[in-house]
């Protein structure tokens, strides 16, 4: 029989075909079921606090192109109550961010040298130097201004 | 090798990982986390910071930051939806792509403003 011929007899014989298997597992709150789950879970979320940082900083790029009083007020709504209360919470899920990622790097990306592979542990801890030296460079950058 | 549409997103969602990863935290401590204490008050003045952004060079790589961590931040939102049970890929992806395509343009138009 051909395959379509198949897919034909399949198709009419609809009405008897097995019960379908269902999840017993939530949809939406699967990844409380395990704390690696969770791990994932919280990485996730990291995304959202970087996506509403992005738009913060793209108002604070528009009002500092509206003059002195326009950038005063940006910065008064960033050190607002709502504002420190958001950048703890972005600081801290950037944070989760940065560890999570340089962890699973070795894990996307194989490197070879000399014909060995070079260990996980070594390009972990260069992401965390190049890590160190940056977040210096940019304190230092801000801090002689 | 099979060939993929797949791979932009893919390499502005890894490239945008990697780079926020480097960035992200030193960022938000000094534009979020210092003025609240009165740190770095010189540095976010309107005089040094419309100076400071006034630089070709600054604009590009802030322009590089901003654009990626909004498809970074889209393409994570995405697989997000599909966690929390949203199974509708598609206008999910198409939804999350143009906002990130709308953020980057008014990126560009708030830099050139400076």
């Amino acid at each position: 029989m051909s395959s379509q011929a198949q897919q034909a007899s399949m198709a009419q014989d609809g009405a008897t075909v097995r019960r379908p298997y269902v999840r017993p597992i939530s949809k939406t709150s699967w990844f409380m079921t395990h704390s690696r789950y969770k791990h994932y879970m919280l990485h996730e979320i990291s995304s959202l606090f970087v996506a509403i940082y992005a738009v913060i900083l793209i108002v604070g790029l528009f009002r500092l192109g509206s003059g002195p009083a326009a950038w005063q007020g940006w910065l008064d709504a960033v050190t607002s109550p709502i504002g420190i209360l958001f950048s703890l919470a972005a600081f801290v899920f950037s944070i989760i961010h940065a560890t999570a990622w340089f962890k699973a790097v070795p894990q996307a990306m194989r490197l070879m040298r000399g014909g060995e592979v070079v260990p996980g542990n070594l390009i972990i801890g260069v992401h965390y130097v190049v890590w160190a030296v940056v977040s210096l460079f940019v304190l230092i950058l801000a801090g002689v201004a | 090798m099979a060939r993929s549409a797949k791979a932009v997103p893919w390499f502005l969602f890894a490239a945008g990982g990697t780079v926020l990863a480097f960035i992200l935290p030193v960022m938000i401590f000094v534009t979020g986390l210092a003025p609240a204490v009165g740190m770095f008050s010189g540095a976010l003045s309107y005089d040094t910071m419309s100076g400071f952004v006034g630089n070709w060079l600054i604009k590009l790589i802030l322009l590089g930051i901003i654009v990626l961590a909004l498809w970074h931040a889209a393409h994570r939102l995405r697989v997000c939806a599909h966690d929390f049970g949203i199974r509708a890929d598609t206008a999910v992806a198409w939804v999350l792509y143009s906002l990130a395509a709308l953020g980057s343009l008014a990126t560009i138009i708030a830099l050139l403003r400076v």
